[in-house]
């Protein structure tokens, strides 16, 4: 009688498990190669009756999404750049005392929280218009993406802080140290991998943030890759092919960056770092 | 004449004004439309080539996407940042037009030689229309009738149905569920486009959008929930749009499916069987017809600090309509504009209908709350084909809520 | 001064600057358009003062028509629907492949790494497949339960009234599955090994174990999860008009898609406003669920 064989059994059953949870993600591949009204067939084909691998170069030509890549690349980096700077100071603190102030603190930034981006977006269109701001476009839609993906951020990053331990502070404290230097040199090396996945996280949020960038980025040279999605609805037909090609080569990149540092995050995630 | 004159007088006085200022700069004229996002459209061609001549005007052109249009608008309005010339959907027209956000271009019209207010069909002209005056002009038009697979008919015996009756006989000899082929497919969807197929069913019964309840309509949607619960019609019209219904039919899953002009292009290319169309159904033999009137007009915004110009950039579109046809595909709305053959059998014979088909098309509105009243139009029909109400409970409703928006 | 600089680099006022600074900037771009929406909602509003902060007051108008609407209950039950249906799918299957992936067998975190990919798709994306998953004449969902003899007849996940807002539940349980299952493995991670070994030489069962030692020693982790998954729940906006845009006849609308409706498709901006103001209550209610689990930390 021997217990070997259990996590082999365990082994296939996460795989039939993850199998399971990724079709969406295979079904979204098919249906980009299947033909125009291939993919309105019923019962549906499971694989394609005569794959067209050429519409992905096309895609990309046409929609000239080596720009709107770009763009949200330069969109997810400052997001995730603002969030980082003023969440982390933020998080620790909130992590640091236990009181009735932070207890408010905390209410009101999830409170913040409560309006939808899309009802959002018409005061702050407001706003950014009386500040000039909609002449930075990408730079505005920072501002208010880092806004949505702050309170994320603070919470998760104070359970992080939570977890340091509170005695190396005051050690440092006690040594001599600044309450700077205790959290640049201390703190914050400590909670350093919960911060790191985090940002990530935040990252690849912002990577597909479309709400606020529809409607404050005009000018096509300057938006994101999920506007450019959006121009394929049209007022009487959808290129479902082109959305599904288009979607493919959108997620792909953010996918394999994310299969290539699950390790790493799940990790930071797991490894008590976070609590 | 007086244009003429006008200019020479704003010329003369801008020079005097100016005195020993360099040459006059040009003038920017912003365009907004749908156009020119996946392949190009008329307003982003006709903007770059109206830029292109060397006339002082140059034209910037934005695309913007079709379901943000009306908002994007709407904020740039508000915010005093509006385009010159916008372009709309035409139920949405009157939003702007009522409240003066267009410019009154009646006079200017008037004057013009390249834009004659005569030669647009009656449809399209009322939806740029508000209280007498002429808020804009037709850009193109579209409409909807009855696509049939003419294989699927012919080997039933049964000829294209002129009436509705005739349509659910049709569709109920068609319908062949084990090889999963339905009678007829439409779009009831929940939006716009649920209310572009169903508004004409009820205006051929003699109502219109101010009044909804007709028996015609009752009947009409009683019919089509029979149909959906007999499996005739897939219960997915509650959720398709126009383009992917037809896709269906495409695909030989439904023998007919109403819906327009658009879907022609991708109809020759993908169907592999022979098909035609024809006039909408009516409720009796030479019974009133009517149609939906779909396609977009042009409006200058009344707050443009240019309107000369930016009429005479109109003016440029406008002349540019015997090109719609052979490079877009779209229809003129004007009656003296040839349309070229294509040389492809089917799609001819499908253009004649559907331009015999534009003369009963009649406009959504105008009416500034249009899209409440059409929230209430299709909100009704959707209740009463998934059975939440019967017809006549789900009519009046659309009907009180359509009298509060009226009155 | 220099009791400022010094209060700033070493006392209470460092604190202050690094919170401070954050809550002026949240409160900038997210209270000030809160109470826009706010005060929205208690005037009348048309493009032509849209952009302005004065304008006929309308009262409680908006709020008396709102909730005169037809379809005010069925959106109201819908959301309700939709927000525990969605936290508790997402929540449970999470729980239960945290539960799972703690044991110990090859690839084990590798493959719980692949559940988080659903984290990292855009919302709209998401939203464009499982329309397409769900369709019901051509829809793979279909296809698969007939194939398997689960169902007979087509479901029309879509367009039947009964099965819509269940349809947008399930592809919002399984974009928020993901989220769910990471924080709760991250919880799991931190509870002492010792103290299940502990319980079991005194007999505990596995039952028993879970609601005496996981349950309470993951009371913060439970609630910053529940308060983050109602929020982003009541937040989920992309899949609704790529799945059933709220229909048919309004059987799978809810509050968030309903208030933009209001707004972007009948430009009635005061009712948009008036029905967001109206989520506040949800949210208030995930707010001190989540400042009350806080209570329960322990700092390490």
């Amino acid at each position: 009688m021997t217990r070997a064989p259990v996590p082999y059994l365990l082994l296939v059953l996460a795989l039939g498990l993850a199998a399971l949870y990724l079709f969406p993600l295979y079904w979204m591949y098919v249906t980009s190669l299947k033909g125009g009204s291939e993919i309105f067939a019923s019962p549906p084909t499971f694989w394609p009756r005569d794959p067209d691998p050429s519409i992905y170069p096309e895609t990309w030509a046409r929609r000239d999404m080596s720009v709107y890549l770009w763009n949200s690349f330069v969109i997810g980096s400052g997001v995730t750049a603002l969030t980082v700077l003023l969440g982390t100071g933020c998080a620790y603190v909130l992590a640091r005392y236990r009181s009735a102030w932070i207890d408010v603190a905390l209410f009101v930034i999830l409170m913040l929280q409560v309006l939808p981006a899309s009802v959002m977006i018409t005061p702050i269109y407001v706003g950014f218009n009386q500040l000039g701001l909609l002449d930075y476009p990408r730079f505005a839609v920072i501002l208010a993406t880092a806004a949505k993906a702050m309170p994320f951020y603070i919470v998760l990053v104070r359970a992080t802080f939570m977890n340091v331990p509170r005695e190396l502070e005051e050690a440092a404290l006690v040594d001599g140290n600044s309450r700077w230097g205790a959290f640049f040199f201390i703190v914050l090396p400590l909670a350093r991998n919960g911060i790191l996945v985090l940002a990530i996280l935040t990252f690849m949020q912002a990577f597909g943030e479309y709400i606020y960038s529809k409607s404050i980025i005009t000018t096509p040279a300057y938006q994101p890759a999920s506007v450019g999605l959006s121009g394929f609805l049209g007022p009487n037909s959808t290129d479902w092919n082109g959305i599904m090609a288009y979607a493919a080569i959108y997620v792909t990149p953010i996918v394999a960056i994310f299969v290539l540092l699950q390790r790493r995050i799940v990790a930071g995630l797991t490894s008590g770092a976070l609590k | 004449m007086t244009r003429n004159l006008r200019i020479l007088l704003g010329a003369a006085s801008a020079i005097a004004i100016a005195g020993a200022a360099a040459a006059q700069e040009d003038v920017t004229i912003t365009v907004w439309s749908i156009d020119g996002d996946d392949r190009p459209g008329p307003s982003d061609t006709f903007s770059a080539e109206f830029s292109e001549m060397d006339n002082g005007i140059t034209v910037d052109y934005r695309v913007v996407p079709f379901d943000e249009i009306v908002n994007e608008t709407l904020r740039a309005y508000a915010t005093g940042n509006a385009p010159d010339i916008v372009s709309l959907d035409n139920p949405d027209f009157a939003l702007f037009s009522s409240r003066g956000a267009f410019l009154d271009i009646t006079d200017m019209v008037a004057e013009s030689d390249v834009i004659d207010q005569d030669a647009y069909f009656e449809g399209p002209l009322n939806s740029v229309m508000w209280d007498g005056r002429l808020y804009g002009v037709g850009k193109y038009t579209d409409t909807i009738g009855l696509f049939y697979n003419a294989d699927m008919l012919e080997e039933a015996g049964i000829e294209p149905p002129q009436t509705w009756a005739e349509f659910e006989e049709a569709a109920r000899a068609l319908a062949d569920p084990e090889a999963g082929v339905y009678g007829a497919t439409l779009s009831a969807r929940g939006n716009e486009e649920g209310t572009f197929q169903f508004l004409p069913v009820i205006q051929m019964s003699g109502g219109s959008y101010e009044n909804v309840n007709t028996e015609g309509a009752r009947e009409w949607l009683t019919m089509v929930k029979g149909m959906i619960d007999d499996g005739i019609m897939s219960q997915d019209v509650l959720s398709l749009g126009q383009w992917d219904s037809t896709g269906t039919f495409n695909n030989g899953n439904a023998a007919m499916a109403i819906s327009g002009p658009w879907e022609i292009d991708r109809m020759v290319e993908d169907a592999e069987f022979d098909w035609g169309v024809t006039l909408l159904p009516t409720f009796e033999e030479g019974a009133e017809r009517s149609s939906a009137l779909g396609g977009f007009n042009l409006g200058i915004m009344s707050t443009t600090e240019h309107p000369e110009e930016a009429f005479e950039v109109l003016e440029y579109f406008v002349s540019q309509d015997d090109r719609l046809f052979p490079e877009f595909g779209y229809l003129p709305t004007r009656g003296d504009v040839e349309l070229p053959e294509s040389g492809v059998p089917l799609k001819d014979a499908a253009l004649t209908l559907f331009q015999e088909q534009l003369q009963y098309a009649q406009p959504r509105g105008p009416h500034p709350d249009w899209q409440q009243i059409s929230k209430a139009i299709y909100d009704a029909e959707q209740a009463a084909l998934t059975g939440q109400m019967t017809p006549d409970e789900a009519l009046s409703q659309a009907q009180s809520t359509i009298d509060g928006i009226l009155n | 001064m220099r009791r400022i600089l010094s209060s700033l680099t070493d006392g209470k006022g460092f604190d202050l600057l690094l919170v401070g600074i954050t809550l002026i900037f949240l409160i900038l771009l997210a209270g000030l358009p809160l109470v826009y929406n706010v005060l929205l909602s208690f005037q009348e509003v048309d493009m032509f003062n849209l952009a302005a902060f004065s304008r006929p007051w309308a009262g409680l108008d908006n709020y008396r028509e709102i909730v005169s609407q037809p379809e005010f209950g069925l959106v109201m039950r819908n959301t309700g629907i939709f927000v525990f249906g969605s936290i508790a799918g997402q929540f449970a299957f999470g729980f239960a492949l945290a539960i799972f992936f703690m044991a110990k067998f090859p690839f084990a975190s590798t493959i719980r790494g692949l559940f988080l990919v659903s984290w990292v798709m855009p919302g709209l994306v998401v939203g464009a497949i499982w329309g397409w998953i769900l369709a019901g004449d051509f829809g793979v969902l279909n296809a698969v339960l007939q194939g398997l003899g689960i169902i007979d007849e087509t479901m029309f996940w879509k367009s039947d009234p009964a099965l819509s807002i269940w349809a947008v539940t399930m592809a919002n349980i399984w974009l928020g599955l993901a989220f769910n299952m990471m924080l709760l493995s991250v919880g799991l991670a931190a509870i002492p090994r010792d103290l299940y070994e502990a319980a079991e030489l005194d007999g505990a069962n596995g039952f028993q174990r879970f609601t005496t030692i996981t349950v309470p020693m993951m009371r913060s982790t439970i609630g910053a999860v529940l308060a983050l998954g109602l929020i982003y729940t009541l937040q989920q906006f992309d899949l609704f008009p790529a799945i059933t845009e709220g229909g048919p006849a309004n059987s799978s609308n809810v509050a968030q898609y309903w208030a933009w409706q209001w707004s972007f498709r009948i430009f009635d901006f005061a009712k948009g406003a008036t029905v967001s103001v109206m989520m506040l209550a949800f949210v208030l209610i995930a707010s001190a669920v989540y400042v009350w689990s806080t209570r329960a930390e322990v700092r390490g």
